[in-house]
C-alpha cells in the first residue's frame, strides 16, 4: 500500500487488510493512555495542579527529612487528579514511608478506621522489618519502639496476623494507638480519602487524635515525622471540623483544579488519540502512524467535532468523562470504518454523557408500549396515579372502539407486560407492597414523561397506536 | 486482543464493545443496563468472561483474566456478597468434609475478609496475590479481575452500604480490578446520593432483533428413536420457530420466553408427521392407496425411489407445512396467553394440547385441533368451581360484600332503600347525567371497580345483605307466623351467630381480607372484599341476582 500523502480521502476508505492489526494496537494504545491519564501542560506557566504537586512533595519531603509533623487538605472537584497527586509525591520518595490509607467509605465507623489502621501498621512494618536488609539496624530499635504500643503488645512476639488482631479494638485504645504512630521507626503518612465523610464521625475522635499526634510530633525527638494527608471535594470541610480539631489541623489546603482552558483540554484529547503504539514492524507501524495522526488532525479540526467537544468541556470539565467518551469512540472503530468521525463522537455522547431516558428503551413489546400510551392516557384524564385495572380497562376501550385493533391481547401478556415494566422501574409503586392489595390494584406512577412515551410509540411504527397516543395530546 | 467470538446471536455488538474493553484496558466500573432480555444478557456475559478467561495471558495480552459474577438476589447480606466473590476469584469450593471453609490466603488475612469492606479488600489483595503467583510460575503476566454484579438494582435495597465502596472498589484495593453492574433499571435509579460514586461507563443493551432470534438449532442427540428432536425435522424446525417469532415476538423480546414457548408446542407440532411416518413404516405395502393428499404431486415419483419415511421426514412438502401452519398457528397464541404468565407449565400445556393421532392422514375437513380455548380462562373457571360448593348464604355474603366493597356508602339508600308499603324498588342512580354535566370541573372520575376494593365496616354489608336476601329470599321461605312485620324474619336471619361464623370462614378462606387489626374492640371491624369482578358476576349468576343493578357505577 503506498503511503497516503493525500489525507481527506483516506478518512473515508476501509482499511487495508494488513493495517488490521495496527489499529487494533492503536486501540489498545488509546486505552492505556486514557487509563493513565495525566494533564499534561504546553504553556509556560505551570497548571494549578503543577503548582499543588510542588507544594504537596515540599510537605512530605518536609515529613520524611526533617521529621515534620505535617497536615494538609487537597480540595479539588472529583476527578481533578488528588488522589493521582498524591500518588506521584509517594512513589517519587527514596524512602519508603509506612502508608496508612483510609477512606471515609469503606472506614465508615471510628473503629472500623482504628482497626485498618492497626492491620496496615502490621502488615507494613512486619513485612519491611523482615525482607528489608537496609534496614535490619533499625529493625531491633524499631521492635523495641513497637513494644511500646500497646496495641502491638497484646500479640506478643509473634505478631503475624493471629486472629485476635482482626476483631475490633475498643475504643479506648483509640487515644493509645494513634500517638503510638509516633514510635515506630519510619515516618508515617496517613492518607484520608473522603476526609468530609470523618468529618461527619461522632466527636471527630479519629481526627482529633490524628491531628493531636502531628501536633505533638515536633516535641518529641525521638519521632520520625509524620504527615496527615486529607482529600476531599466537599469545599466547606474545614468549617465541618469541631474548634478543638480545626485547632489542630494546620490550615493547609492545597488546590487542585481540571483543565483552565479548552485549550489544554483539546490538547489532552489529542495527545490521549495519539497515543503511541508499540508496534514490533516498524514499517507497517510507520504507515499506520502516519495514516493515524492525519486522520486525528482532520477528525480535531472539523468544526462540528470541536463544537461538541466545547460543548462537553463547558458542562463538565470532569476527566474521566471525556474519558469514557473517548473510549466509547474508539471502541466503534472498525476495520470498515477505521477513523474517528463526528458521528462517532455524537453517538458516543448520546450514550455516556447526555444520556436521554428514552435511549435505554429501544424497542418495547406491543402491550408494554399499549400500557405505556394508557399511562399517558390516566396522566392527562387527571390521574398519574393509575392500577393495571385502569389501564387494562383503558386499552380494552381502545381496542373495542377502533376497528383497526391490531393484535388480540388477552389478560396474560399485558398483565406480564405490566410485571416487566415494573421491574424495570418504569413503573413505579406508589406504596410498599402490602398483602391486603391485590396486584392488580396497586397504585402505580409512570416515570417516563409524555415526550418519551411519544418517542417510543414513534419507535414502535405502528399507525394505530401513534393515533391512539395522539388522542391523549388534544385534550 | 484475538477477534472475541460472539456466543449468542444478537449480541455481537456487545461482544466487541464489552470484549475489547475487558481484554485491553477496562474502566473500573462499566454498568449494563438491559431493560428486556435479561437473563440472555447475563449468559452472553458469562459466556464472554468464560471465553475471556480461558485464553492464555500473551505479549499483546498481558493480563490474565479472572472474574466471579455475584447474583444480588442471592447474595443479601455483605458476607455472602464477599464469599460469592472470592471464592470464585480464586476457584475454591468450600466442601463439606472440610466444614464448608472459606478461602483463606495463606497468612495473610486469616480466612476472615468476609467481615467488612475494608477486610474484604485486603482479601481481594491477597487473592490478587495468589493468582498472581499462579501465573508467574511460568511468565511474568499480570492478573486482572473482573467481578460481574447481577441485578445490582437489588443492592439498593438489601446492600445499600456497599454500593460506594463497590464503585470505587478499583482504587480502594489498588489492584487491576474492573466491577460491571448488570441491571434491568437504569443506573439513575441505584445511583447513591450527593454523587458519592464515579459515574460507570455505560453500555446499553439493544433488545434482540426478530432475525437473531431464528437460528436456535435443534438439540441433536438420541439419533436412533424417532424423536420431535431428530436432526431429520432440522429444516421443518426452522420454518416452525420462524412462523412462531413472527406470532410472539410482537408480546415479548425475550427469547429466554420465546423458547420455552417453542419447547412447549414443538413436540406437538411435529406429532402429525412422526405419526405418519411410523404408519407408513408399519403398513409400507400398501400406503399409495390412503395417504396422497399431503405430498405433492411431483414429489410422488422421487417418493417412489426413495427410502419413504426418512425423506418425508427431511424433506415436508410445502403443502404438508402449509396444513400443519394452518392447524397450529391458532394454538400459538393460545401458547403464549398460557405460558407467558406461566397460567400453566410447558410440560402441562403440551400434555394437554397434543394433537389427535394420524392428524395429516384426515381429511381436511374434519382435522382440526380441539380443546384450544378450554384452556384460556382456565384459572378463573377453577376458582369458579371452587365456590360452587360454598354453602348459599356464603355466597350471599360474598356478594354483598362485594357490593359493599364496590359501592360508595352514600349511593346505599338509593339503591337499597325502599318504602314501607311498597316492595318494589324506588329508584336507582340517576347520577351518570349529573356527572357528566359537571365533568370539566375536575379530574373525571374513575370508576371504584378499577381503582380496587375499598374497606367497609362489617355492619353495613350485613345491611345490605339484609336487602339483597329481603328482595331475593323472602317469597321462597316458608310462611312463619310469628313474625308479623314485612322483614322481620331478615333481620332475624342476618343477625344470627351462623353468619358471623361464615364471615369468619371467607377470611380464613382469604375471600374476604380483615381490613381493621383483630385486637381492635371499639367499632365494627373492617372487611375488604378480595373477588374479582368475573368472579362476582359468576356468582350472582348462580343466586340468580342482577348485579348490575346492585353497583352504583355498573360496566
Amino acid at each position: 500500500m503506498p503511503s497516503p500523502s493525500s489525507t481527506s480521502t483516506d478518512t473515508s476508505s476501509a482499511l487495508p487488510e494488513h493495517l488490521d492489526f495496527s489499529l487494533r494496537l492503536q486501540k489498545r494504545a488509546i486505552f492505556r493512555s486514557l487509563r493513565s491519564s495525566k494533564q499534561q501542560t504546553f504553556n509556560a506557566e505551570p497548571s494549578v495542579n503543577d503548582i499543588a504537586t510542588r507544594q504537596l512533595a515540599d510537605l512530605v519531603d518536609g515529613t520524611m527529612t526533617r521529621a515534620e509533623g505535617n497536615s494538609c487538605l487537597l480540595l479539588g472537584p472529583r476527578s481533578s487528579g488528588k488522589s493521582k497527586m498524591v500518588e506521584i509525591c509517594i512513589d517519587n520518595l527514596l524512602t519508603k514511608p509506612i502508608i496508612l490509607r483510609l477512606s471515609g467509605w469503606v472506614q465508615t465507623t471510628d473503629r472500623h478506621a482504628l482497626r485498618e489502621i492497626a492491620f496496615q501498621l502490621l502488615q507494613q512494618t512486619g513485612s519491611s522489618l523482615l525482607s528489608d536488609s537496609d534496614l535490619s539496624n533499625v529493625a531491633a530499635t524499631g521492635s523495641s519502639h513497637e513494644e511500646e504500643n500497646p496495641f502491638l503488645v497484646t500479640q506478643g512476639a509473634q505478631p503475624i496476623f493471629d486472629g485476635s488482631i482482626l476483631s475490633l479494638p475498643p475504643s479506648s485504645h483509640l487515644h493509645s494507638l494513634i500517638p503510638a504512630l509516633l514510635t515506630v521507626n519510619r515516618p508515617v503518612v496517613v492518607i484520608l480519602d473522603a476526609f468530609d465523610l470523618f468529618a461527619l464521625h461522632p466527636r471527630q475522635s479519629l481526627l482529633y487524635c490524628l491531628l493531636d499526634t502531628v501536633q505533638n510530633c515536633r516535641a518529641s525527638a525521638e519521632s520520625r515525622g509524620i504527615a496527615v494527608i486529607g482529600m476531599t471535594s466537599r469545599v466547606d470541610t474545614i468549617q465541618l471540623l469541631e474548634k478543638r480539631v480545626k485547632s489542630r489541623f494546620s490550615g493547609r489546603t492545597i488546590r487542585t483544579a481540571s483543565h483552565s482552558s479548552f485549550e489544554s483540554y483539546l490538547t489532552f484529547v489529542r495527545s490521549s488519540l495519539t497515543a503511541t503504539t508499540h508496534g514490533k514492524d516498524t514499517d507497517l507501524a510507520e504507515e499506520w502512524h502516519k495514516r493515524w495522526a492525519s486522520s486525528v488532525e482532520i477528525f480535531l479540526t472539523d468544526k462540528a467535532v470541536l463544537d461538541i467537544f466545547k460543548e462537553t468541556f463547558n458542562l463538565s470539565r470532569d476527566l474521566k468523562l471525556i474519558n469514557r467518551i473517548l473510549m466509547a469512540c474508539v471502541l466503534q472503530l472498525t476495520p470498515e470504518q477505521p477513523y474517528l468521525t463526528y458521528n462517532h463522537v455524537a453517538i458516543a455522547i448520546a450514550a455516556q454523557q447526555s444520556r436521554s431516558s428514552y435511549l435505554s428503551f429501544p424497542a418495547l413489546s406491543y402491550p408494554s408500549t399499549c400500557l405505556l400510551i394508557a399511562s399517558v392516557h390516566a396522566d392527562t384524564s387527571g390521574h398519574p396515579v393509575f392500577t393495571f385495572e385502569m389501564l387494562f380497562e383503558s386499552f380494552r376501550d381502545q381496542v373495542r372502539s377502533s376497528m383497526s385493533a391490531p393484535v388480540q391481547v388477552n389478560g396474560g401478556s399485558i398483565g406480564m407486560a405490566f410485571e416487566v415494566l415494573s421491574a424495570a422501574k418504569i413503573f413505579m409503586p406508589v406504596a410498599g407492597t402490602s398483602s391486603s392489595v391485590a396486584r392488580e390494584f396497586m397504585k402505580h406512577r409512570c416515570t417516563l414523561d409524555r415526550a418519551t412515551v411519544k418517542k417510543v410509540v414513534e419507535q414502535s411504527g405502528q399507525v394505530n397506536l401513534r393515533k391512539w397516543f395522539s388522542k391523549a395530546q388534544q385534550s | 486482543m484475538e477477534n472475541i467470538q460472539c456466543p449468542i446471536p444478537g449480541y455481537e455488538n456487545l461482544a466487541d464493545e464489552f470484549g475489547t474493553l475487558i481484554s485491553t484496558y477496562p474502566p473500573p466500573f462499566i454498568y449494563i443496563q438491559d431493560t428486556q432480555a435479561l437473563r440472555t444478557t447475563l449468559n452472553a456475559i458469562d459466556a464472554l468472561l468464560r471465553d475471556l478467561s480461558n485464553l492464555p495471558a500473551s505479549s499483546t495480552n498481558p493480563s490474565k483474566i479472572y472474574y466471579s459474577r455475584v447474583d444480588c438476589v442471592a447474595s443479601f447480606t455483605s458476607r455472602l456478597f464477599y464469599e460469592a466473590v472470592i471464592n470464585t476469584l480464586v476457584g475454591w469450593e468450600p466442601s463439606w468434609e472440610d466444614g464448608c471453609a472459606n478461602w483463606s490466603a495463606e497468612g495473610a488475612v486469616g480466612g476472615k475478609w468476609n467481615e467488612s469492606m475494608d477486610m474484604f479488600l485486603h482479601g481481594l489483595r491477597a487473592a490478587a496475590s495468589t493468582c498472581g503467583s499462579r501465573i508467574k510460575s511460568q511468565s511474568d503476566y499480570d492478573v486482572r479481575f473482573v467481578i460481574v454484579v447481577e441485578r445490582a438494582e437489588r443492592l439498593k435495597e438489601s446492600l445499600p452500604e456497599i454500593i460506594v465502596p463497590l464503585t470505587r472498589l478499583s482504587e480502594l484495593s489498588r489492584i487491576d480490578l474492573s466491577v460491571v453492574f448488570i441491571s434491568q433499571v437504569g443506573w439513575e435509579d441505584i445511583r447513591p446520593p450527593l454523587g458519592a460514586s464515579p459515574d460507570p461507563y455505560y453500555i446499553d443493551i439493544q433488545a434482540p432483533s426478530k432475525e437473531s432470534l431464528y437460528p436456535h438449532p435443534l438439540v441433536q442427540h438420541s439419533l436412533t428413536p424417532l424423536t420431535p428432536y431428530h436432526p431429520a425435522l432440522e429444516s421443518l424446525y426452522s420454518h416452525f420457530v420462524t412462523t412462531l417469532c413472527d406470532v410472539c415476538f410482537p408480546f415479548t423480546h425475550d427469547p429466554n420466553e420465546l423458547q420455552y414457548i417453542t419447547a412447549a408446542r414443538w413436540p406437538g407440532f411435529c406429532k402429525p408427521l412422526l405419526d405418519e411416518h411410523k404408519r407408513r413404516q408399519r403398513k409400507p405395502e400398501n400406503e399409495d392407496t390412503d395417504v396422497d393428499m399431503d405430498v405433492d404431486p411431483e414429489d410422488e415419483d422421487r417418493e417412489v425411489l426413495h427410502d419413504r419415511g426418512m425423506d418425508f421426514l427431511f424433506q415436508p412438502s410445502t403443502d404438508t407445512r402449509m396444513r400443519l401452519n394452518k392447524l397450529f398457528n391458532p394454538t400459538l397464541s393460545n401458547a403464549l396467553e398460557a405460558l407467558l404468565p406461566r397460567l400453566s407449565n410447558a410440560a402441562d400445556w403440551a400434555k394437554k394440547n397434543e394433537p389427535p393421532p394420524d392428524l395429516l392422514s384426515l381429511p381436511p375437513g374434519q382435522a382440526h385441533l380441539g380443546q384450544s380455548q378450554a384452556s384460556k380462562d382456565s384459572s378463573a373457571a377453577a376458582e369458579a368451581t371452587s365456590m360452587r360448593f360454598l354453602p348459599r348464604m356464603s355466597k350471599f355474603i360474598l356478594l354483598a360484600s362485594f357490593v359493599a366493597s364496590t359501592n360508595p356508602a352514600k349511593s346505599d339508600i338509593r339503591i337499597f332503600g325502599r318504602g314501607l308499603d311498597e316492595k318494589k324498588r324506588k329508584r336507582r342512580r340517576a347520577a351518570p347525567k349529573m356527572s357528566a354535566k359537571k365533568k370539566s370541573a375536575g379530574p373525571s372520575k374513575v370508576s371504584q371497580r378499577l381503582l380496587g376494593p375499598t374497606s367497609f365496616p362489617l355492619d353495613r354489608m350485613l345491611a345490605i345483605l339484609g336487602a339483597l336476601l329481603e328482595e331475593n329470599e323472602a317469597e321462597w321461605k316458608l310462611p312463619s307466623p310469628q313474625f308479623t312485620i314485612p322483614g322481620e324474619e331478615t333481620d332475624m336471619d342476618i343477625s344470627r351467630v351462623g353468619i358471623y361464623a361464615s364471615v369468619m370462614e371467607l377470611t380464613s378462606m382469604r375471600l374476604l381480607h380483615r381490613a381493621s387489626p383483630p385486637d381492635r374492640l371499639d367499632g365494627p371491624p373492617q372487611f375488604k372484599c378480595v373477588i374479582s369482578h368475573d368472579m362476582a358476576l359468576v356468582l350472582a349468576k348462580q343466586l340468580d341476582v342482577a348485579l348490575n343493578d346492585l353497583l352504583w357505577d355498573p360496566m
